[in-house]
C-alpha cells in the first residue's frame, strides 16, 4: 500500500512538474518566434505587394496612429501622403475619374503631388516615401515617414 | 547771343528727353534722386517732408524707376522751386477726389504699360472702382471716401504680397476699419433701410472663427474684408448674393442649402444663422428645438420646421454618443494592452460621418441626415463588436492563466505531500 | 528516492572529467536545522526564484524592447498586443520586480529578527543589505523603460531628490538623467544601468552571497540555540532532497502568486509620456519608495536654518549605513541572549516602512 501511494505521488508530481514546465516553455517558444508585423509600426510600414496596386487606383491604411493613402498613378508609379484632410481631418479618398485625392466632406480636392487644387483644405497633403524592395516582380511596396 | 539761344534749345532739348525719359524708363532701375527730393526732405513742415522722406525708403515705384513727375509732373532735375513747378512742366500739385483715381490710372490702365512691369496684373482697377460705393460717392462729390492713395499709400507704396504693406492679407480688415470703424468719419453715412451704418463690423470680425484662421491658423486663403464685398469694387453683396459668395469657399453648404425651402425664403440666406461679421464656430446646439437654438426664433411648436429640427438634433446627438462610447471601448482595450489599430482608424471614420451630417443638415430635411446617422451607426457597431471580440480575448487570456494556476497548484499540494512521505529521520 | 539510471550515467561521466566526488559528498551530507522558526530560511530562496523570473522575462522583453524616446512606448505596445504571449511575459516582469522587493524586504527583516547577521555571518548581511539596495535600483529604473507618463514624472520626482544631496546633489541629478531634465538621454541611461552596469554587480554581490550560505550554513536563532544549550537537540533535515524539494514547493506558491497578480491586476500601458505636458495630479513614485517619499513631503522646507529636503535625505542615507552596518552595532556576542535595543529599533523600521507606505498610498 506504502509504496503503491509512494508511485502514485511521484507520478502525480511528475505529471505536474512536465505540465507546468510545458505552460512556462510553451509561451517563452512562441513569444521568440517573430510576430507576422516584424516591428512597432511607427516610421515605416509594408502596404502589401505591389502587385495588388492597380494602376490609377488608391488605398487608405494605417500608418502609426493616422491614416496614409497610397496611390498607384496611372503610370505605374507609387505616392504616399497622410490621409487626414488638412481642412477639419475628414479622410481623403483617390478618385480615379480626375486622378485626383478627394475629400468628401467639404469637396476638397488635392493633386497628386499633394497640392490642394479647389475647396477649403488650407495645406497640401504631407507626402511620405515610397519604396519598392524584394525580388523583382515580387516586390513590396514601402512607406515610411523619412 | 547765338550761344544763348543755343544753350537755352539745348537745355530745351534736354529738358524735354528728361521729361520723356522720366515718362518711362526703358529698364527697371530703381530712379535716380530727384531734385524735389533734396529738397522736400529738408522741409521744416511734416506735410512736405514725410512723402519725400517715404518715397525713399521702400517704394515699388521708385524701384522700378518711376519718381516724383511721373505723377506730379514738375521738373525732376530743376533746383528752384517756381522754375521746378512751372506750368510748361505739367505740374499737377498734390492730385485730389477724382484726380487721384486719374493719376493712377494714367499708367495702371495701360495695359502696354502694364505688361512691361507687371504682365499679370490686372488693369481694370479704376473701371470696377467706379462701380463700388466709394466710386459711386466720389462721382457724386464725397472726397471723404476712400481712393487710391487711402488703401495702398501714395509715398512708400509696397507691393500687395509684401507683409508690410497695408492691403497685405493679414493688414486689410485693419485697413479698411481706419475709415469704417470710425463713428466720427462715418457719420452722415446710412445703410439702404435709412439707419445709420454701423461701425462695428471690424470689432465683430476679431471675434469671428475667420479672423481666427487666418491669425491664428496662420491660414492665409481665409476671408478678410476684400473676400466678400470685393476689392476695388468694394460693396456689401446684395440679397440673394450672399449665398453665392459664402459659397465660393463653402461649396458643399451652398448646395444643399440651395435645395431647401429656406433658401427661398431667407432675405440674407446663410447670414440669418451664422451672422455676417461676428461669424462664430458652429456648434450643435444651434440646431434644435431649445432655448438656445437658432430653429425656435422662426419656428413654434408642433410645424414641420420644429419637427424636422427636433429630429436633426436627435439624428446628431446619437451619432455623437456612439462615437463617444466606441470611443472608450477602444481606450479600455487599448490601455489593457490589445491591439486597436484600425479601430482608431474606423472611429475616424465614424468622426467623419458626423461632420457629413453636419453638412446635410443644410438642406433642412432630415432623410439625407439620416442616411449619414446610418452610415456611422454601422461603423461604431462594428468597432463595438471588435472591441468587445479584444476584451473577450482578454478573459480568454484569463481563463488560460487560471489553468495554469491550478496546475501550479496542484504541484505545490504533490510537493507538500512528498514532503511529508519522505522518512523523517533520514535513513542513512 | 533513487535517481534514474541516464542521470547516473550522465553524472559518472562527468565525475571523470571534474571530479564531482567532494561535492556530491558535500550535498549528500549537508544538513539543515529544522525548528519552529525554520520557515524563513526559505524567504531567501524565493528571493533568489524571483530574481529569475527576472532574468528570464527581462532577456525575453530585451529581444523586442526599443530604448529611445521615440520608440520606447510603441515597443512596449507592440510586445503586449503584437507578440504571442507578449502580455504575460510583460506582466510577469512587472510583477515580478514587485514581489521581488517586496520579499527581499520579508528576507532583511526576518534575518534581522532571527539575528542571522551575528558572527560569522556580517559579511552575508553586508551583501545581502546591498543587494537590496540594488533591487530598488532595478525598480527604480526598470520602472521609466515602459516611457509612459507616470514612469515620466516619478522619475523627474525621483531624480530631483538626488539633488538634495549637499555638495554632490547637482552632480549627481546630471549624472543620473544623462543631462539636466527626463530626457531620451536619462531613458538610454537608465536601461545600460538596468541591462548591464546592475546585473554585473548583482553577479558578483549574489555570487558571494550564495558561497558564504553554501560554506557557513543555516543560522540558529538566538531562542532555539538556548533550547540547544539546555540539552535539546536540533533536529535536523537532510539537504537533498527534504529542504529542496521544500524549497521548490515555496518557489512554486511563488509562481502561483505571481500567476494570480497577472491574472486579476494586468498590469496598465498608460499614456506616452509627453514632456511639456502638465504633471498629472497625485504624482507618486512605486511603492516601495512611497514610505521615503511621503516622510519628505512632511518635513517642513526648512529646519533649523537648514533645506529639509536635505535633512530628509541625508537622513535615509544615514539609515542606510545604521544598516549596513547592524552586525557590527549589535556588541553583543554570538550566544548571548538578544539586544533589546536593536529589537526595539526593528519593530520601529518595520512599523514606520508599513504605516507611511499606508498613507502615501492614500494620501493622493
Amino acid at each position: 500500500m506504502e509504496l503503491k501511494r509512494r508511485t502514485f505521488l511521484d507520478s502525480l508530481l511528475s505529471v505536474g512538474f512536465v505540465s507546468t514546465a510545458v505552460a512556462v516553455l510553451y509561451p517563452v517558444w512562441r513569444y521568440v518566434i517573430p510576430p507576422a508585423n516584424a516591428e512597432p509600426a511607427t516610421d515605416s510600414i509594408v502596404a502589401g505587394k505591389a502587385s495588388e496596386f492597380a494602376k490609377n487606383s488608391g488605398a487608405v491604411m494605417k500608418f502609426g496612429t493616422k491614416p496614409a493613402i497610397l496611390v498607384r498613378m496611372p503610370d505605374g508609379d507609387f505616392r504616399a501622403f497622410t490621409a487626414v484632410c488638412t481642412h477639419l481631418e475628414c479622410t481623403v479618398q483617390y478618385k480615379p475619374e480626375t486622378s485626383q485625392i478627394w475629400c468628401a466632406c467639404h469637396n476638397g480636392m488635392y493633386d497628386l503631388a499633394g497640392n490642394v487644387v479647389s475647396g477649403p483644405p488650407p495645406r497640401p497633403l504631407d507626402a511620405f516615401k515610397v519604396n519598392l524592395r524584394g525580388e523583382p516582380g515580387q516586390e513590396e511596396v514601402v512607406i515610411s515617414r523619412t | 547771343m547765338a550761344t544763348t539761344q543755343l544753350s537755352r534749345r539745348l537745355a530745351g532739348i534736354v529738358l524735354a528727353v528728361t521729361v520723356c525719359a522720366a515718362a518711362a524708363p526703358a529698364a527697371a532701375q530703381t530712379a535716380a534722386v530727384t531734385q524735389c527730393e533734396t529738397c522736400h526732405r529738408g522741409q521744416a513742415d511734416a506735410r512736405l517732408s514725410t512723402p519725400a522722406r517715404d518715397f525713399a525708403l521702400t517704394d515699388v515705384h521708385r524701384e522700378r524707376g518711376f519718381s516724383c513727375v511721373n505723377c506730379h509732373g514738375g521738373n525732376a532735375s530743376e533746383p528752384d522751386q517756381i522754375k521746378a513747378k512751372a506750368p510748361s512742366t505739367g505740374f499737377k500739385g498734390k492730385p485730389a477726389g477724382q484726380a487721384v483715381i486719374a493719376v493712377c490710372a494714367q499708367c495702371h490702365s495701360d495695359a502696354t504699360l502694364m505688361r512691361k512691369f507687371a504682365p499679370k496684373q490686372r488693369i481694370d482697377q479704376a473701371a470696377e472702382y467706379a462701380t463700388s460705393v466709394h466710386g459711386q460717392q466720389l462721382a457724386k462729390g464725397d472726397t471723404r471716401v476712400a481712393t487710391c492713395a487711402s488703401c495702398h499709400g501714395a509715398h512708400g507704396v509696397r507691393l500687395v504680397g509684401d507683409a508690410q504693406s497695408p492691403v497685405y492679407v493679414r493688414n486689410v480688415a485693419t485697413t479698411c476699419s481706419r475709415c469704417h470703424s470710425d463713428p466720427a468719419r462715418m457719420s452722415g453715412y446710412t445703410l439702404p433701410d435709412g439707419s445709420p451704418l454701423p461701425t462695428d463690423q471690424h470689432a465683430k470680425y476679431t471675434r469671428s472663427v475667420h479672423h481666427a484662421a487666418m491669425v491664428k491658423g496662420n491660414d492665409l486663403s481665409a476671408p478678410t474684408c476684400n473676400d466678400c464685398h470685393g476689392n476695388h469694387g468694394a460693396a456689401p453683396p446684395g440679397v440673394g448674393a450672399i449665398a453665392n459668395v459664402c459659397g465660393t469657399c463653402h461649396t458643399v453648404f451652398a448646395t444643399k442649402f440651395a435645395l431647401s425651402a429656406h433658401s427661398q425664403i431667407f432675405d440674407r440666406s446663410c447670414v440669418e444663422c451664422h451672422s455676417n461679421h461676428e461669424i462664430a464656430k458652429p456648434s450643435d446646439e444651434m440646431l434644435g428645438t431649445d432655448k438656445a437654438a437658432v430653429c425656435v426664433t422662426c419656428h413654434g411648436d408642433g410645424d414641420n420646421g420644429f419637427k424636422a429640427a427636433a429630429a436633426m438634433r436627435g439624428q446628431i446627438e446619437q451619432l455623437k454618443a456612439a462615437i463617444s462610447h466606441s470611443e472608450s471601448v477602444v481606450a479600455e482595450a487599448e490601455n489593457a494592452g490589445m491591439a486597436m489599430g484600425s479601430q482608431s482608424i474606423a472611429l475616424r471614420e465614424a468622426s467623419n460621418r458626423l461632420t457629413l451630417a453636419r453638412t446635410e443638415l443644410h438642406a433642412f430635411d432630415p432623410k439625407p441626415v439620416e442616411a449619414v446617422l446610418q452610415e456611422g451607426l454601422a461603423i461604431t457597431a462594428k468597432i463595438d463588436a471588435e472591441g468587445a471580440a479584444a476584451l473577450a480575448e482578454m478573459s480568454y487570456r484569463r481563463t488560460g492563466l487560471a489553468v495554469s494556476l491550478a496546475a501550479i497548484l496542484l504541484v505545490v499540494v504533490a510537493l507538500r505531500l512528498k514532503i511529508r512521505s519522505l522518512p523523517y529521520p533520514p535513513d542513512r | 528516492m533513487r535517481p534514474p539510471a541516464v542521470t547516473q550515467q550522465v553524472l559518472a561521466w562527468l565525475d571523470e572529467r571534474l571530479d564531482l566526488s567532494g561535492l556530491r559528498a558535500f550535498i549528500a551530507e549537508k544538513s539543515v536545522p529544522r525548528h519552529r522558526h525554520s520557515v524563513w530560511y526559505y524567504m531567501g530562496g524565493i528571493t533568489l526564484f524571483l530574481v529569475g523570473v527576472q532574468v528570464a522575462t527581462g532577456i525575453l522583453l530585451l529581444l523586442y524592447y526599443r530604448p529611445s524616446a521615440a520608440e520606447a512606448y510603441e515597443s512596449v505596445q507592440f510586445i503586449v498586443s503584437q507578440v504571442e504571449f507578449g502580455w504575460l511575459i510583460r506582466n510577469l516582469h512587472s510583477w515580478s520586480a514587485n514581489l521581488l522587493i517586496l520579499m527581499a524586504f520579508v528576507h532583511l527583516f526576518s534575518t534581522f529578527f532571527l539575528r542571522a547577521y551575528r558572527k560569522p555571518r556580517e559579511l552575508t548581511w553586508v551583501t545581502g543589505v546591498l543587494l537590496l539596495f540594488i533591487m530598488m535600483g532595478f525598480g527604480f529604473s526598470g520602472y521609466l523603460l515602459p516611457w509612459n507618463e507616470l514612469a515620466f514624472f516619478a522619475t523627474k520626482v525621483g531624480t530631483g531628490i538626488a539633488g538634495a544631496v549637499p555638495v554632490a546633489g547637482d552632480f549627481m541629478v546630471r549624472f543620473l538623467r544623462g543631462g539636466d531634465e527626463v530626457t531620451g538621454a536619462t531613458l538610454t541611461r537608465f536601461y545600460g544601468i538596468h541591462v548591464a552596469i546592475l546585473p554585473a554587480i548583482t553577479t558578483v554581490l549574489l555570487g558571494v552571497h550564495l558561497l558564504l550560505i553554501q560554506r557557513q550554513g543555516m543560522s540558529v536563532p538566538p531562542s532555539i540555540e538556548k533550547r540547544a544549550k539546555a540539552g535539546e537537540k536540533i533536529r535536523e533535515e537532510p539537504f537533498f532532497p527534504n529542504y529542496v524539494l521544500h524549497d521548490v514547493m515555496w518557489w512554486y506558491v511563488a509562481l502561483a502568486v505571481l500567476a494570480a497578480l497577472a491574472l486579476f491586476l494586468p498590469w496598465e500601458l498608460g499614456k506616452k509620456a509627453d514632456a511639456f505636458a502638465p504633471v498629472p495630479a497625485g504624482i507618486r513614485p512605486e511603492w516601495y519608495f512611497l514610505a521615503m517619499f511621503q516622510t519628505l513631503k512632511l518635513i517642513p522646507s526648512h529646519v533649523f536654518g537648514l533645506e529639509g529636503e536635505m535633512l530628509g535625505v541625508m537622513g535615509f542615507n544615514i539609515a542606510a549605513v545604521l544598516l549596513l552596518l547592524v552586525p557590527f552595532i549589535d556588541r553583543r556576542p554570538a550566544d548571548s541572549g538578544q539586544s533589546r535595543v536593536l529589537t526595539a529599533a526593528g519593530i520601529l523600521a518595520v512599523t514606520y516602512l508599513v504605516v507611511f507606505t499606508i498613507y502615501g498610498y492614500y494620501a493622493a
